[in-house]
C-alpha cells in the first residue's frame, strides 16, 4: 500500500509518576484513516497530543517521514489538529478563524481569500464568513474547526473526539462527511474516539487501546471478528466470553461439551477464552439445541430483541429477531465459524458475563459520555 | 414589583451621581459658598488654568498614574499568565498572596513601603533624599498590581486552554499564540484592570503620603494639606475636569468596542481587526499625550542647571496669585532665575515633624510654630542661620526677637504671628454674654458652639479660663482642665478645625474659638461675625517662623528665600492675602490700610502683653494631654 509516514517506537509517558502510556509501537501510513479507540483514560488522547507536539514523551521516539521529531514544537510540524471542543478563536469570525494559519504564513491576501472560500465550500459553510463563531451550532463550529485545520494542507490531521459533543443524528452525518473529506483530500487522518461504532465505520485501521497499551491493531473487520483478548472482544460489540479448553486444533470444550471450531495453533488442552457474538447464535427448538436455557429478560431494540438466557447459571446475551418471552425455554446451535478462540489474558474473566446485564449496559453508556482528560 | 425595581435603580443612580453633580454645579458657581448658587461663571476654570502650581501637581498625578498603571498592567498581565500556568494548589496560594496586599490597610502598606525606601536609600545606598518620584512610582505600581491581576485572572480561567494549543497547531510560536489569541481573549480584563489601577493610583493619598519626598508631590497629597483656608473653588473646577476626563474615557472605550464589532461585520474585505487597531492607536495616542503633557509639567519644570529649593510650608500659607494677590513664589523665581522653588505643604506641626524625622527627604525651608521650633532646636534638627545673608532681618520688630523658643535669635526668622480669640455671630449672641472664655460654656447657646479639635488649643483655653500656666506640666491641673472640657462637651455642636469656615459662615454655629487671621477671612464673608479677644484672662499668642532644617541641601538659597520674604514690600503683599499678622512694621506700608488698623490683626501692645506662647512640652506631658483630650472627645 502507501508508504509509512509516522512511527511511534516504545513510547512511554508518565505524569507525576503515573504511567499513562506503556510501550506504544505503531506506524501510520500515508493517506490512511487510523483510529485510536479505547475507553476514557486509555492513553489515546495522550498519544495524539504527542504526535501533535503538545506533549514530549518520557521515553521512546516519534518519527515523521523518517525524522525523529520528539522535540519539534507543534508550530513546526506538518500536522494540524481538530480539538475536542473545537477551540475556535471567539474573538475572530468564521473567515478569520479559517484564515488564521494562512495569515501566519504570510500568504498573499487574494490567495487567502480564494482558499478560505474554497474551504468553506468544502465544509458547506459558504456564506457564513462574517458570522461570529459563537453564533454557530455545534455542527457548524465543528466544520469551521475542520476547515481551519485542513486549509493548511497538513500531511496529517489529528482529530480528538471531534464528534463527541454532537447529537446522534448530526454525528452520523458528520461521520460520512469526514470520511468523504478524507478520501477527497487524501490527507492522513488520525482519529481518536471511544465510540466503537464510529471507529469501525470510518477507519482503515483501528488501534484498540487500554491502560496505556495497544491491545490490537487491525482492519475493522478483523478487530470485530477476531478479537485478540477479552477486552477487545467486549469493547468492540457485544460478546459472550466463556472459559474453555482447547483439546486439539479445531476442537474446543466448554460447558461440558466439545464443539467444532475454525481455530488452531493452541497447545493441547490449553485453557482459552471462547467468544460467541450474540448475533451469531441460532435459536432452535429445545430438542435440537446444543444447549438449552431459560430466557430471563427481554429488551426490545428496534431491529432485534436482546434476550438474556440462563444456561446452567451462566447468562448469555443473544440477539434475535424473533420474540421469546421471559420464562420460555429455548435451544441454541453454534456453528464452527461462530466460535472464536482467544488465548487467556489479564482480561480473562472480567468481561463477557451478562449476569448483571442491565447494569453493565448503563455503565457503558455512562463511560461513553465521560470526556477524556 | 417591576416598578419598585425601577424606582430603586433610579434611586441608586441618584445616590451614586449626586455628589459629582454637586461638585460640577459648585465649579460654575460665582459665590464661594457651596450652599447658594449665586450665578454662573467660568472664572473658576480660568483661575485653574492660571494656577501653575495646581497644574503642575495635576501633571504630577497624571504622570505617576499613567506610568504606574501602564507598568502595573504589563506586569500584572504577565504575572496573571504565570500564576494561571501553575498547578491548582500553587495557583490558589499565589492568588491569596496577591490578594493580601489589596486587603491590607493603605496606611500599613504606606508606612512599610516608606520604611523600606528610606532604609534602602539611606542605609544601603547612602542617599539622603531617598524618597523621590521613583519611590512614589514604585509604590503606585506595587499597590495597583493586584487589581490588574484580579481583573485578568478570571478571563484567563474562563479561556479554553486548548485555544493556545490550537494557535500553536496552526503555526504560532508560543509568543505569537499569546499575542494573537490569549491577549485578545483576556483584553477586557486587562483594560478594566488598567483603568482600575489608573483610578486607584490617581486618587491615592495615604500610601503616596508616606513614600513621596517633597520634590515630587501628587495632587491628593497637596490638597489634604489645604487646611489653612477652605478648599478653593478652582479645585472644584479641576475635579470636574478630572471626572469629565474619566467619564469621556470610559464612554469612548465602550463606544469604540461596539463600533468595532459593527464595523467588522459590515466590511470584511478592508481589514479584519481595523476597529481594534484603531482603538489601540487611539488609546496609545491618548496615553502618549497624557505622558507628554505630564512630562512637560513634571520634568521640564525642573531644569538641571538650576538650584532646586525645597520649601515646606503650611497649606494655603503663602500668596499664590489668586484674588489679585502677588504670586510670591513666582516673584522670587523671577528675581532669582537660577533658583527653582519646589513648594510642598503640611497641615499640622506634628505632621511636618514626623515627615522630617522619618528621614529620606530634603527640605530647605520650613515654617513651624513657636513650640515646634523649640522642640526642633532641642532635638538638633535646625541649622543656625547666617544672618549676613538675611539683611532684611533688621526689619523684624524688636518684640519678635529674643523669643522664648529661640532666645538667642539663632535658628528662626518670624513669618507671621497671631492670636487665638472667639469668633461669634452678633445676630444670635447677646453682646452682654461676650465677657471671656466662659462664653464657650454658656448653656444659652447649647448646640451652637464649636470647639478646637486639637488638644493644645483646647487645653489652652481651659487653662486661661482656670488661670493656669498654658505650659504647665502639673498633671493635676491638666486633669482639672480635662474635667472642664468634659463639662463643655454636652453643649457643643462639634469639635472642628477646617469645618469652622463653612459652619460659621452659614450661621449653623454661632460661637467658636479660632485663629485671628482665619477669623478675619470669615468676617469678610459674613458681616454678622465679630471677633473677641479675652485680653483679661489671657490668650494664645503664636508665632510661625522660618527655619532651615538639618536635612537642607541649599542653605544659601534658603537664606535668600527667607530674606526675600522679609522684604517689606513682599511681606506686605503676602500678608494681605494670608490675613495673619506680620512681624514687620515696615510691611504695613504696603498693605491694605484697613487691615493694618484692624485691632483683630494688630491689637495694642498693652493687649498683646497679656498673650502667652505655647512652649514645647516634655514628651510624656504632651502624650498625657493627648490621651486626656481623647478621653474628653470620647466621653
Amino acid at each position: 500500500m502507501s508508504k509509512e509516514l509516522i512511527r511511534l517506537r516504545d513510547l512511554t509517558m508518565e505524569f507525576d509518576g503515573e504511567r499513562i502510556l506503556d510501550g506504544i509501537n505503531l506506524y501510520i501510513n500515508d493517506h490512511e484513516f487510523l483510529t485510536l479507540l479505547g475507553p476514557s483514560g486509555c492513553g489515546k488522547t495522550t498519544t495524539l497530543r504527542i504526535i501533535g507536539g503538545f506533549l514530549t514523551p518520557t521515553s521512546g521516539t516519534v518519527t515523521f517521514d523518517g525524522e525523529v521529531i520528539n522535540d519539534l514544537p507543534p508550530y513546526k510540524r506538518q500536522i494540524n489538529t481538530v480539538f475536542q471542543r473545537y477551540a475556535l478563536f471567539p474573538h475572530l469570525d468564521v473567515y478569520d478563524n479559517v484564515a488564521f494559519g494562512l495569515k501566519l504564513k504570510k500568504i498573499p491576501k487574494d490567495e487567502i481569500d480564494r482558499r478560505v472560500h474554497e474551504m468553506l465550500e468544502i465544509v458547506s459553510l459558504k456564506g457564513y464568513e462574517n458570522r461570529s463563531v459563537n453564533a454557530l451550532s455545534g455542527g457548524q463550529q465543528q466544520r469551521v474547526a475542520i476547515a481551519r485545520a485542513l486549509i493548511n494542507e497538513p500531511k496529517v490531521l489529528l482529530l480528538d473526539e471531534p464528534l463527541g459533543a454532537l447529537d446522534l443524528r448530526l454525528r452520523k452525518d458528520m461521520q460520512n462527511e469526514l470520511k468523504r473529506i478524507q478520501q477527497a483530500t487524501g490527507i492522513t487522518f488520525i482519529y481518536v474516539t471511544h465510540d466503537q461504532e464510529e471507529a469501525l465505520s470510518m477507519s482503515d485501521t483501528v488501534v484498540v487501546m487500554d491502560k496505556g497499551r495497544i491491545q490490537q491493531i487491525g482492519k475493522p473487520e478483523d478487530i470485530y471478528n477476531e478479537p485478540k483478548n477479552a477486552f477487545v472482544a467486549d469493547f468492540i460489540g457485544e460478546s459472550n466470553i466463556l472459559d474453555g479448553v482447547m483439546l486439539a486444533d479445531y476442537r474446543v470444550k466448554f460447558f461440558g461439551r466439545v464443539f467444532e471450531c475454525v481455530d488452531k495453533g493452541f497447545e493441547p488442552n490449553e485453557s482459552v477464552d471462547v467468544v460467541i457474538r450474540p448475533e451469531d447464535i441460532d435459536i432452535v427448538p429445545p430438542p435440537q439445541g446444543h444447549l438449552i436455557g431459560v430466557v430471563t429478560s427481554v429488551t426490545f431494540k428496534g431491529l432485534n430483541y436482546d434476550i438474556i438466557v440462563d444456561f446452567r447459571g451462566f447468562k448469555w446475551l443473544i440477539q434475535t429477531t424473533d420474540f421469546h418471552g421471559v420464562g420460555s425455554t429455548i435451544g441454541i446451535r453454534l456453528n464452527p465459524e461462530d466460535i472464536h478462540i482467544m488465548h487467556k489474558s489479564e482480561y480473562s474473566g472480567m468481561f463477557g458475563d451478562y449476569s448483571s446485564y442491565s447494569a453493565e449496559y448503563d455503565e457503558l453508556t455512562e463511560d461513553a459520555e465521560d470526556e477524556e482528560e | 414589583m417591576k416598578k419598585t425595581n425601577r424606582f430603586l435603580t433610579i434611586l441608586i443612580f441618584i445616590f451614586l451621581y449626586i455628589p459629582m453633580f454637586v461638585l460640577i454645579v459648585a465649579s460654575f458657581n460665582t459665590g464661594k459658598d457651596i450652599t447658594n448658587f449665586e450665578g454662573f461663571t467660568l472664572n473658576r476654570y480660568v483661575e485653574l488654568f492660571h494656577d501653575e502650581h495646581l497644574l503642575k501637581l495635576l501633571g504630577n498625578s497624571l504622570l505617576v498614574s499613567v506610568l504606574a498603571s501602564l507598568i502595573a498592567t504589563v506586569f500584572g498581565t504577565v504575572s496573571a499568565v504565570g500564576i494561571n500556568a501553575l498547578n491548582p494548589k500553587m495557583r490558589q496560594a499565589a492568588m491569596t498572596l496577591t490578594n493580601i496586599p489589596m486587603t491590607n490597610p493603605d496606611i500599613v502598606t504606606g508606612v512599610s513601603l516608606g520604611l523600606l525606601f528610606v532604609f534602602i536609600g539611606t542605609k544601603m545606598l547612602g542617599q539622603r533624599d531617598s524618597l523621590t518620584f521613583w519611590t512614589l512610582l514604585i509604590a503606585h505600581i506595587t499597590f495597583s498590581l493586584p487589581y490588574v491581576i484580579l481583573n485578568v485572572m478570571p478571563k484567563l480561567k474562563q479561556m479554553d486552554r486548548s485555544l493556545t494549543d490550537a494557535a500553536m497547531d496552526l503555526g504560532c510560536t508560543p509568543f505569537q499564540a499569546f499575542y494573537k489569541v490569549t491577549l485578545p481573549e483576556i483584553m477586557p480584563g486587562i483594560v478594566s484592570g488598567g483603568i482600575m489601577a489608573f483610578t486607584m493610583s490617581l486618587d491615592d493619598f495615604v500610601i503616596s503620603y508616606f513614600v513621596s519626598g517633597l520634590d515630587f508631590v501628587t495632587l491628593p497629597v497637596e490638597i489634604y494639606s489645604y487646611t489653612k483656608k477652605p478648599i478653593q473653588p478652582k479645585i472644584y473646577a479641576m475635579f470636574t475636569l478630572l471626572f469629565a476626563l474619566i467619564f469621556v474615557l470610559m464612554v469612548a472605550m465602550n463606544v469604540m468596542q461596539i463600533q468595532g464589532d459593527r464595523k467588522k461585520k459590515e466590511k470584511r474585505a478592508v481589514s479584519d481587526s481595523k476597529a481594534m487597531r484603531t482603538f489601540k492607536r487611539v488609546a496609545a495616542g491618548f496615553a502618549a499625550v497624557v505622558i507628554l503633557v505630564a512630562l512637560g509639567f513634571g520634568i521640564f519644570g525642573t531644569r538641571q542647571e538650576q538650584i532646586t529649593l525645597n520649601v515646606y510650608n503650611w497649606g494655603q500659607y503663602i500668596a499664590d496669585g489668586s484674588d489679585d494677590s502677588m504670586e510670591v513664589i513666582a516673584e522670587f523665581e523671577k528675581r532669582y532665575p537660577h533658583i527653582k522653588v519646589n513648594y510642598s505643604t503640611y497641615d499640622s506641626n506634628e505632621i511636618m515633624y514626623s515627615k522630617l524625622s522619618n528621614g529620606g527627604i530634603t527640605v530647605d525651608v520650613i515654617i513651624p510654630s513657636d513650640y515646634m521650633i523649640a522642640r526642633l532646636i532641642e532635638e538638633d534638627m535646625l541649622l543656625p542661620l547666617d544672618f549676613d545673608n538675611i539683611p532684611n532681618y533688621s526689619y523684624i520688630d524688636e518684640s519678635f526677637k529674643n523669643t522664648s523658643y529661640d532666645p538667642e535669635n539663632v535658628y528662626s526668622v518670624p513669618y507671621t504671628w497671631g492670636t487665638v480669640g472667639i469668633l461669634y455671630n452678633t445676630k444670635h449672641v447677646d453682646v452682654a454674654d461676650v465677657t471671656g472664655w466662659e462664653l464657650l460654656w454658656n448653656e444659652k447657646y447649647k448646640d451652637k458652639i464649636l470647639m478646637f479639635g486639637n488638644s493644645r488649643d483646647a487645653f489652652g483655653i481651659a487653662q486661661y479660663l482656670l488661670g493656669y500656666d498654658v505650659n504647665t506640666t502639673d498633671k493635676a491641673q491638666l486633669q482639672e482642665c480635662a474635667d472642664l472640657l468634659k463639662a463643655q462637651k454636652p453643649i457643643l455642636q462639634q469639635y472642628v478645625m477646617d469645618e469652622i469656615f463653612a459652619t460659621m459662615q452659614n450661621e449653623e454655629a454661632w460661637i467658636a474659638p479660632y485663629y485671628a487671621g482665619d477669623c478675619l477671612v470669615m468676617m469678610e464673608e459674613n458681616e454678622n461675625l465679630a471677633f473677641y479677644l479675652p485680653e483679661d484672662q489671657g490668650f494664645n499668642l503664636f508665632i510661625d517662623a522660618m527655619c532651615i532644617p538639618t536635612c537642607a541641601k541649599e542653605k544659601e538659597a534658603a537664606e535668600l528665600f527667607i530674606n526675600f520674604l522679609c522684604d517689606p514690600e513682599i511681606a506686605g503683599a503676602n500678608m494681605d492675602w494670608i490675613c495673619y499678622s506680620t512681624p514687620l512694621s515696615a510691611a504695613k506700608n504696603y498693605m491694605d490700610p484697613e487691615t493694618v488698623s484692624n485691632p483683630v490683626s494688630y491689637p495694642s501692645d498693652e493687649v498683646l502683653a497679656n498673650g502667652s506662647s505655647y512652649a514645647y512640652l516634655p514628651e510624656d506631658i504632651s502624650r498625657f494631654v493627648e490621651s486626656l483630650f481623647m478621653d474628653v472627645r470620647n466621653s
